[in-house]
């Protein structure tokens, strides 16, 4: 099923480490096949009813007067739904988030589904929602960080211990020579990727097909086929492009599971796409945190202890609490060291993963936490980070895999003028006579791996064909995973074919957790190397071939041929390797993991230092970020270009938190208020100029066998932090929330 | 009621029938015409994915009913290319690396196409940005983007002065 | 729904004429405001799309004054050849949405939307801008002040199109300006806004308009202020620029700032304008 595919070629050029995009052509000509672009033939579309109260129950939908709107064929309700194999209210395995597939008529959250309207066209199944006029009895929603009691989770995140204690906590407080304690707050914030969900979903008997853009190809596959009752292999997901996931396309969400649901009822192909107002709802967001950090120093600067605790809201009936605290892990040599969270149930919809999920406000709170405590030591802020660099990984003394951290440090700082900072705030103006601030923060994101497996093949005329499902949401993938593949067969780009983002291919594995590249890109590596040992194989044992006796280990595969290590006159062409051994192609396997025992071993992370520089407007606190200079350490670099552009997407996304984002909940209704991209601000092309990133050199020789770690997430962190610090250094306030607004600076004037 | 309007679609003349009045140039072209290539990112002027020409103009085609564009001459993401020869715009893209997911870009391509004919900003990188405001990228590829633009203007300009020389 | 698209006033005007009583007819031209409104409502009305009314597009010269037809869009404004007078004007039009929506919308609509926040509204109040409504019952002309009577809400009758605006005689020297506060650099609903159009006579203000947008449901002209304005060079006018004359407005706190900051922002943003104006800065 993989020939969608075929439909949009994927082009790029194969010399250099700055490969353009093999998908660019695709994408900037508009062939570039996502989701909702597909239209199988007796197409219907389908519209979920938004519930526009946060609590209580359904207990009206005027169905008749929808149905009796032309070109309406069907509206579902909980009366008329038909039954899913699998609860939602259930969690039957990892990445099981509970959902509203219309089991009941209970509201848990604003914009929840409520009904699903079933037409001809869009526009007549937009108007057969709106004609459904829902009533409601409704309750007094709980809302915000105080809206209900605090309760103290299992765990922080996906998995991540709830609290986690190094050292004696007391005694770190008890011996500090000066101290801070400091609480932030963080906003909900929603996923917004461009695309939003969509699904076109086409039933041939117990067989469905689904093109959804997904983050989990493989493992939706089995989601997807628990619900609906059906083996994973009846269940084809074709995702060969996702229009941005940031962590929300690795979820399953109730308005999927009814437009499948509606296709498998009318036994025709649905197609839903939800509004971007609906985006603020059932498909997961960050979560609101208060986090309060205690740090203690003694009389050489150096931490005794470091001490952070995290609230976040999650919903009324799962929990997702954004693991903040846990950026207090790993980083800072403190003597003790708490991270732990509590949770506060709203009614609001599940949180779940957003881009550096726990990293992104823990980062945000911890590094204008190490400001406001270096200021007050009276030391500069990079020296106060560097005076507790950590060589090993704090609490566990773990040895770091690889950690460039004090080149990341050095570099940024040179390249954007750190030395001669003055330390007192409100202390440097422009030509213009705006107030102009430094602040900086450090950049960290652990390395982790999951599971993949890839196959690759080397054919008789001499091209190779490698297969993995992984996605590409815009990081890269299909570029960095080809070139990866490339090397690992001895072929030039040109002479690979590289399948990938469909069901039926080996799993890749999540797209998420910064892991995709050194992951799949492990298992295409593996299969490579497979699959040239059997060509060597074929070769070194075959008399007729220049390289008979040579051994495996004896050859080494180069441009489409074997070559000899100690003899390089001694080669023979992949085509006539295997042309000579029958013709059959050559079939390779392999799968990436981390062992336990590798885990064990090292602390994984990937490093970077942000510095920023603001200017403030003296009358009107207008803020603009004017420059940003990004230094990280990530390991190696498959391909620098793409990097480069996911290191500076991630800073603006540090940009955007630190200024911008926030959905803003009416406490009275429970709905959001600002749920729409007018009102619900993400920065604009004209605000963003003078931003810089460095690609710090690291080896790593443990992380994994190709030396990878990432780099998707962890320019969001530190970025953060590093604004709000200009920002106090350019006015002399200190703003202890996010997004930093205008108002806020008025006090302080 | 059925509405019947002629116009023309990156050089192709096409008559379309619809019964609905609420259809939007956005969606005739997805559903209608086999144009999927124009995004719908938020359906309310609110995000610039949707951005086509029209008569020479870039506006927001989930803002455009399609039953007021008789007569219009329109061009998408599909009409730019001439065969395999990519836009000066669209090459400029995909060597700048002025986008990641793609999802905005067939919009963010038509904007600066649209922002380059009107003539007003050069090759200004300030203005550029300005111009370009109206296209959210939420993998945040603006500094590409606004590099692809510059270089297109570049390019153009210097194209047109040699072709006028 | 059903949609019209008339090339005359008089098919216009017929099609409204009468139909109050029965399902709605909503005026539009370029729909930017038109969509966005809809939420979750089911519209089930007609459509009377003016911009092909012949006569309705375009800004030109009437006696002694501007006449700017009904269906003229945005970029119009900005790419007409106009005197220094319509610069804040200009600068607004910049500011209206995105070039797509500059390019889509009008100015008729942007008044007939009757926002607080509406972008153009300031700077046309400086003009002394009046409304022209036609419908078969005959035309009217209404000062700008007069059209706009609260949020959301206008003196147009359900049976009128807003076939233009005119802008009186302007002096010779006048010169406009406009100044916006948002957060984000582009594409903001604003904090706040001033539209101001001065006559200078030997570095000293002569006459001034001042007017106050996002601050109070419905933009405000500053009386006081203008009056004490008179005879200030730009030192002295900064002096002039304080909140008791500013007393008319009642700024809001919401999503986008406090009342607190929006008065002394308000403030700021007017010496602003002024500044640009005197200093002959207009610009972005």
């Amino acid at each position: 099923m993989s020939d969608i595919l075929a439909l949009a070629p994927r082009f790029g050029s194969n010399s250099g480490q700055s490969l353009t995009r093999r998908d660019g052509v695709a994408k900037v000509t508009g062939t570039a096949t996502f989701a909702a672009d597909n239209h199988p033939d007796g197409l219907l579309y389908a519209v979920y009813v938004p519930a526009t109260i946060a609590r209580g129950t359904v207990t009206h939908l005027d169905v008749a007067a929808a149905k009796a709107h032309p070109g309406v064929v069907e509206v579902i309700t909980p009366e008329n739904r038909p039954p899913l194999a699998g609860d939602p209210d259930s969690k039957p395995f990892m990445f099981a988030f509970r959902f509203e597939a219309l089991q009941n008529n209970t509201v848990r959250y604003a914009n929840q589904p409520i009904a699903l309207v079933l037409a001809e066209t869009f526009e007549a199944a937009t108007e057969g929602a709106r004609l459904l006029n829902p009533l409601y009895d409704a309750q007094q929603p709980r809302m915000g960080l105080d809206g209900d009691a605090p309760f103290t989770p299992e765990s922080g995140g996906l998995g991540l211990p709830g609290t986690t204690v190094h050292g004696d906590i007391d005694a770190g407080h008890a011996a500090s020579a000066q101290d801070i304690d400091v609480t932030y707050e963080t906003p909900e914030q929603y996923h917004n990727a461009m695309e939003t969900h969509a699904v076109v979903a086409q039933w041939n008997g117990d067989h469905v097909t689904l093109d959804i853009p997904s983050q989990a190809i493989v493992m939706q596959r089995g989601a997807f086929g628990y619900y609906f009752g059906i083996p994973p292999e009846n269940v084809t997901i074709r995702s060969p492009y996702l229009g941005g996931g940031f962590g929300s396309k690795a979820i399953i969400n109730g308005p999927q599971i009814l437009a499948i649901l509606a296709a498998r009822m009318t036994g025709r192909p649905v197609k839903l796409m939800l509004s971007r107002d609906q985006m603020f709802g059932p498909s997961g967001h960050r979560g609101a945190t208060r986090q309060r950090l205690r740090i203690g120093i003694d009389t050489d600067h150096r931490m005794t202890v470091l001490d952070h605790n995290s609230l976040a809201t999650t919903s009324t009936f799962d929990t997702f609490v954004e693991s903040a605290a846990n950026a207090s892990q790993g980083l800072y040599a403190a003597g003790a060291l708490r991270s732990a969270h509590q949770g506060v149930r709203i009614d609001a919809g599940t949180p779940g993963p957003v881009r550096a999920p726990g990293e992104a406000p823990g980062s945000a709170a911890l590094e204008c936490a190490m400001d406001e405590m270096a200021y007050k030591a009276g030391i500069d802020p990079l020296e106060f980070r560097l005076k507790n660099y950590a060589e090993t990984e704090p609490g566990t003394g773990k040895p770091y895999s690889s950690k460039a951290l004090r080149d990341c440090y050095a570099q940024g700082a040179a390249r954007f003028g750190w030395a001669g900072r003055p330390l007192a705030p409100r202390q440097m103006t422009d030509e213009n006579g705006m107030l102009v601030g430094w602040g900086m923060g450090t950049a960290l994101f652990a390395a982790p791996m999951f599971a993949a497996q890839a196959r690759a093949v080397l054919r008789p005329d001499g091209t190779g064909l490698v297969e993995t499902a992984a996605s590409d949401m815009g990081q890269g993938a299909w570029t960095a995973l080809a070139q990866i593949a490339a090397d690992s067969l001895g072929l030039p780009m040109d002479r690979i074919e590289f399948r990938s983002g469909t069901s039926d291919l080996p799993d890749a594995g999540i797209a998420g957790g910064s892991a995709h590249t050194a992951t799949a890109g492990g298992a295409l590596h593996a299969a490579g190397t497979d699959a040239i040992r059997r060509l060597a194989e074929l070769a070194t044992g075959d008399p007729d071939s220049p390289l008979y006796g040579a051994g495996n280990a004896g050859v080494i595969a180069r441009d489409g041929r074997l070559h000899a290590r100690d003899d390089d006159t001694r080669s023979e062409s992949f085509a006539d390797i295997i042309t000579r051994a029958g013709g059959a192609e050559v079939e390779g396997k392999g799968s990436a993991s981390r062992t336990a025992e590798a885990s064990a071993a090292h602390a994984m992370y990937s490093h970077g230092a942000v510095f920023a520089e603001v200017k403030v407007d003296p009358d009107l606190f207008q803020i603009r970020v004017t420059r940003l200079v990004g230094a990280f350490a990530a390991g190696r670099i498959i391909n620098p270009k793409l990097t480069e552009s996911q290191l500076m997407g991630g800073m603006i996304w540090g940009i955007s938190f630190a200024l911008h984002e926030e959905a803003r909940f009416d406490q009275r209704t429970g709905r959001i208020m600002n749920a729409d991209l007018a009102g619900y601000h993400i920065p604009v092309n004209a605000d963003v100029s003078g931003l810089e990133v460095i690609t710090v050199h690291e080896d790593d020789p443990h992380v994994n066998p190709l030396g990878i770690k990432g780099v998707g997430e962890i320019g969001i962190t530190g970025t953060v932090g590093a604004i709000g610090n200009a920002i106090w250094h350019a006015t002399g306030t200190r703003v202890r929330h996010f997004p930093i607004r205008i108002p806020d600076l008025l006090t302080g004037a | 009621m059925s509405y019947t309007i002629s116009l023309t679609v990156n050089g192709d003349r096409r008559d379309v029938t619809f019964e609905d009045a609420r259809v939007t140039l956005l969606d005739l072209l997805r559903e209608r015409l086999a144009l999927p290539g124009t995004k719908k990112g938020c359906d309310r002027g609110q995000c610039g994915a949707c951005t086509v020409l029209v008569d020479g103009r870039r506006i927001n085609s989930c803002l455009t009913l399609a039953v007021t564009l008789d007569g219009a001459d329109v061009t998408t993401i599909e009409g730019l290319a001439r065969g395999d020869v990519l836009h000066p715009v669209q090459a400029s893209f995909v060597e700048h690396d002025g986008f990641q997911c793609g999802y905005c870009t067939p919009g963010q391509i038509m904007s600066a196409v649209g922002l380059i004919a009107e003539g007003d900003v050069g090759t200004d990188p300030e203005r550029i940005r300005e111009g370009m405001s109206g296209n959210l990228c939420r993998c945040a590829a603006y500094h590409g983007i606004t590099e692809a633009v510059l270089d297109a203007a570049r390019r153009m300009t210097d194209d047109k002065t040699r072709k006028s020389a | 729904m059903s949609y019209l698209t008339p090339t005359t006033l008089d098919a216009a005007l017929g099609a409204l004429s009468g139909r109050d009583t029965e399902a709605p007819v909503s005026v539009i031209a370029g729909g930017t405001d038109w969509f966005p409104a809809q939420g979750e409502r089911a519209y089930n009305g007609t459509l009377l799309d003016v911009t092909r009314v012949e006569g309705m597009r375009g800004v030109s010269a009437v006696g002694t004054g501007w006449r700017i037809g009904g269906a003229t869009t945005w970029s119009d404004i900005l790419h007409a050849d106009l005197p220094p007078a319509f610069d804040g004007l200009k600068l607004a039009a910049r500011e209206v949405g995105s070039v797509q929506i500059q390019n889509a919308g009008t100015v008729a609509g942007n008044i007939c939307n009757a926002s607080p926040a509406a972008d153009g509204v300031p700077p046309l109040l400086s003009l002394d801008a009046e409304v022209e409504l036609t419908s078969t019952r005959g035309v009217r002309r209404l000062v700008l002040a007069e059209f706009i009577t609260g949020v959301r809400k206008t003196a147009r009758a359900a049976d009128e199109i807003v076939t233009a605006l005119y802008i009186p005689a302007l002096s010779a020297g006048a010169r406009g300006g406009f100044t916006k506060i948002g957060g984000r650099k582009y594409l903001v609903i604003s904090v706040a806004m001033v539209g101001a159009v001065l006559t200078l006579s030997g570095g000293r203000i002569a006459t001034a308009r001042i007017t106050v947008g996002s601050a109070s449901p419905v933009a405000l002209r500053m009386g006081d202020l203008e009056n004490a304005l008179v005879g200030a060079d730009l030192a002295e006018a900064l002096e002039r620029v304080t909140p008791e004359r500013l007393a008319a407005l009642s700024p809001i706190s919401d999503i986008r700032g406090s009342a607190e900051f929006r008065g002394e922002a308000v403030v700021e943003a007017i010496r602003r304008t002024l500044t640009q104006i005197m200093k002959g800065q207009a610009h972005g």
